[in-house]
């Protein structure tokens, strides 16, 4: 091979290499080469969390520079932002940290701002604003399972009692073993009136197998998820009626802490079977509703009502408390 | 005890050949020629090799990555894990392997059977001295070189888990994403040009050895071979001590 | 044969310089135990043809090292030209050539380059007078047809022609053979001999031969030194060998060939 072909091949190869570094480095450091193309903004932010050099500045998701530099100013970080030439940012945009995923990619999103307010010089400052982290996010969570935990365990020491006269679940039990031959005589007489509902028999059973029902009862029911938000305060007050329940207040109390009215329930009970005998031969009122779908279109309209007073009723206190029982079922 | 004399002479001849050869940096220009050569060898004929063996550590870089993160999904990261990886640490280490391999053993196996057939000897008496004209030629190229031999490799070896990133089935990162990556986690001052510093030294300190090691053989044509093999297992040791104070230097 | 003139004649430019004479004052030269050379005291002339002889491994070619300042003297010191050898600044003032026992040519340059890297290294001309120098030096020794063979093409005389014409090239005002003739036929040892002689001749370059060619020094030699053992053991005239009266002299210069006491069994007791 002749010195000149040597030559050329070695400077070619050294080219090549000049060029490849050339190439990485604007790829790697975002064109810093052309440090003066576009302008400047700084943006004063409490912290920066996970924001570095090189992070992309997006306007409405579309990138429109990079932070050049971040540094720390008295007694706030800031950003030095690189806007791209040619575009404008109004005077009244406001700038804020974006998450882009959950682990340390972060960028800074720049909203529109008004139209027709005059554009940002070179150098000026942007407004901003403090958008919750992850970090943020996860301390709220933190609290709320707290708050859930104080909540379920005195929860957990009414059904289980506190050491004296049992708790909720053996007073049910043992009113449930001394009433075991009622109780399974109801259950047929249930039985039988759920076949004649399944059958599409009398009004429940029109109301279980009709479509269109259905589906206003599922659009009842989303109602009634939107006003799961308030679960937080329902906490609180079911952490209040449970201290109430255990200190034999109210109904439920009573109900459970009070002997006597164990034996009412007990003839409640009997009653209960009476009714349900009834109810099965067709007899009284919920009887003939069972056993007859007269009832059944009156029954369609009132539904609808419901819905529309449900649609009325907003977050007012009791439609919450079902909320969060809804919500928890479905 | 003679062992620590022995590794203390050989620091001692190998600075002070350092020191030679730099007075000699002013006859480069002279020796045009020698340096192209040089440069012809150890980078041109050294790319191939740097090439298909940078492609595949980076390929199995994102290979093992992909197995070991996918269990906790952090798979998104390969990109960047092989990007770091090559540049700070696997490309330049690689280089300098390849290049005490290749070159370096070339250059200790021409430089001892010129030493054991008295060419070296020779030259002394024509008054040329031999770090002039066969160690500073070399010295220069192998600076100009080595970035080259380590960008490309970087390269390489990126494109390289890029490939394996997409096609391998448990993996099935785009390339875009995979880059995307790679870039929001590099710097080229710290990460890149890091790594082309350490090429550098290594490349530099493996030519210098080689060439020492060369032109201190005594003996018959037999001690070019342990003069040879000396020289490769010296150069391997001199990256791997070199790399730990290197990186943390560099930190 | 001509006397020294006191000048070397520069074979290319007709430039004289004055030739240059050797001092060695007691070097002793010691590989750790092993004393190479004992005390040795000897100076060759300026524009003389000195031959040492000695059997292998008396340390001749050490000495010879010495001059060139491959070597650094345990104690003594070696005088080129009134300067000390073993300085690297003595190479730059005095031109020194030395042909090595094996030619030691650069192997990977052509005969032509390695006879034109000293004059470019040294940028004593520019490429054509670089090239007229060595085409010349090539002439001198038949050498014109291997110019642009590589020396692993050449014949073992060959090579020691072509390290004769390289170390003609610069000019030298001392002239150091290594064992010019060892390795070759009789015939091509007296080429070469002759060779050694006429460049003396033609330009007076001190010349300083190291041998055990017994031939080389009876015919060519001004004066002869036999070392042995690492001492001086005869300095004079070639003459004086032809009917050595020392013993160990004799037995060195002309062996017997004794097949009923053979050497080697004496050397086993």
């Amino acid at each position: 091979m002749n010195n000149l072909q040597q030559t050329a091949r070695v400077g070619l190869f050294f080219l090549l290499g000049l060029a490849l570094t050339w190439v990485t480095f604007e790829t790697l450091s975002g064109g810093k080469l052309f440090k003066n193309k576009g302008y400047t903004l700084i943006a004063g932010f409490e912290s920066l969390k996970e924001l570095k050099d090189g992070d992309e500045v997006r306007m409405a998701g579309v990138k429109i520079g990079v932070v050049e530099k971040t540094r720390l100013a008295g007694r706030r970080a800031e950003a030095v932002l690189r806007i791209d030439p040619g575009t404008k940012i109004a005077n009244d945009a406001t700038a804020s940290i974006v998450m882009a995923g959950l682990i340390g990619t972060n960028y800074i999103g720049i909203d529109l701002g008004s139209e027709g307010s005059p554009p940002l010089a070179d150098g000026a400052e942007i407004k901003t604003k403090v958008t919750p982290d992850i970090n943020t996010i996860m301390t709220e969570i933190g609290n709320l399972g707290q708050k859930l935990e104080g909540a379920l365990s005195s929860f957990g020491t009414t059904i289980n009692g506190d050491g004296k006269g049992g708790g909720l679940f053996q007073k049910l039990d043992k009113l449930v073993t001394e009433n075991s031959e009622k109780v399974g005589a109801t259950m047929t007489n249930l039985q039988e009136i759920t076949t004649k509902l399944n059958k599409g028999e009398g009004t429940i059973g029109r109301l279980i197998n009709d479509p269109t029902l259905h589906d206003q009862l599922v659009a009842a029911v989303s109602e009634i998820q939107a006003t799961a938000a308030q679960a937080k305060t329902f906490v609180a007050d079911a952490q209040g009626i449970i201290a109430q329940v255990k200190s034999g207040k109210g109904a439920l109390g009573t109900l459970v802490y009070d002997e006597t009215a164990a034996d009412n329930l007990r003839s409640t009970v009997a009653n209960l079977r009476s009714v349900s005998d009834k109810l099965a031969k067709g007899e009284g009122t919920l009887g003939k509703l069972i056993n007859d779908d007269t009832l059944y279109i009156s029954a369609q309209s009132t539904i609808k009502k419901a819905d529309r007073a449900l649609d009325g009723l907003g977050d007012s206190g009791p439609i919450t408390a079902v909320g969060i029982v809804a919500n928890s079922l479905f | 005890m003679k062992q620590i004399t022995i590794i203390l002479e050989g620091f001692g001849s190998t600075l002070l050949l350092l020191v030679r050869s730099l007075s000699y940096l002013p006859s480069l220009p002279r020796q045009r020629a020698r340096f192209i050569e040089q440069c012809y060898m150890i980078g041109y004929t050294t790319l191939p090799i740097v090439a298909i063996l940078s492609f595949f550590i980076g390929s199995v870089l994102a290979l093992q990555a992909g197995y070991a993160m996918q269990n906790f999904g952090a798979k998104q990261f390969i990109g960047s894990l092989v990007g770091l990886s090559m540049a700070r640490e696997l490309g330049p280490v690689m280089v300098a392997i390849l290049l005490a391999g290749r070159v370096g053993s070339a250059i200790t196996a021409e430089l001892a059977s010129m030493k054991v057939y008295q060419e070296i000897d020779a030259l002394v008496t024509m008054n040329i001295p031999p770090a002039r004209m066969l160690v500073m030629p070399r010295l220069a190229a192998v600076l100009v070189m080595v970035p080259v031999l380590a960008i490309i490799a970087d390269l390489v070896g990126w494109f390289g888990g890029a490939i394996v990133a997409k096609y391998v089935s448990f993996i099935s990162i785009e390339p875009e994403g995979y880059f995307s990556v790679l870039r929001r986690y590099m710097k080229f001052g710290e990460d890149v040009a890091g790594g082309l510093i350490k090429a550098e030294i290594f490349g530099f300190g493996v030519v210098l050895v080689c060439c020492n090691i060369g032109l201190n053989t005594r003996g018959g044509p037999r001690e070019i071979g342990a003069a040879v093999t000396r020289a490769v297992v010296v150069s391997l040791i001199l990256i791997l001590v070199l790399d730990y104070f290197v990186t943390k230097a560099l930190m | 044969m001509a006397s020294s003139t006191g000048h070397t004649r520069n074979p290319f430019t007709e430039v004289e310089t004055p030739a240059v004479g050797v001092k060695l004052e007691g070097l002793t030269k010691s590989f750790g135990d092993h004393v190479v050379l004992d005390n040795i005291t000897l100076s060759v002339e300026p524009g003389e043809i000195f031959v040492l002889m000695g059997p292998s491994g008396s340390g001749k070619s050490v000495l010879l090292k010495h001059i060139v300042g491959l070597e650094a003297p345990t104690s003594g010191r070696v005088l080129v030209d009134g300067h000390d050898a073993t300085s690297g600044e003595t190479r730059e003032k005095v031109r020194m050539a030395m042909v090595f026992q094996a030619g030691a040519l650069f192997n990977s340059l052509t005969v032509y380059d390695n006879l034109a890297l000293y004059p470019r290294e040294h940028r004593v001309a520019d490429e054509a007078g670089i090239k007229d120098k060595v085409m010349r030096a090539l002439q001198i020794l038949s050498l014109e047809d291997a110019a642009k063979k590589f020396p692993s093409e050449l014949s073992g005389g060959m090579k020691k022609r072509v390290a004769i014409a390289r170390a003609l090239v610069m000019e030298p005002q001392l002239m150091m053979y290594d064992e010019p003739t060892s390795e070759l036929d009789p015939v091509m040892s007296a080429t070469i001999s002759e060779i050694i002689a006429s460049l003396k001749d033609e330009y007076h370059v001190t010349t300083l031969v190291v041998s055990h060619d017994r031939e080389l020094a009876l015919n060519i030699a001004e004066r002869v030194g036999i070392l042995m053992d690492g001492k001086l053991i005869f300095l004079g005239k070639p003459d004086e060998l032809r009917q050595p009266k020392d013993e160990q002299v004799a037995a060195f210069l002309y062996p017997k060939i004794d097949l009923k006491h053979p050497r080697y069994k004496k050397l086993e007791t």
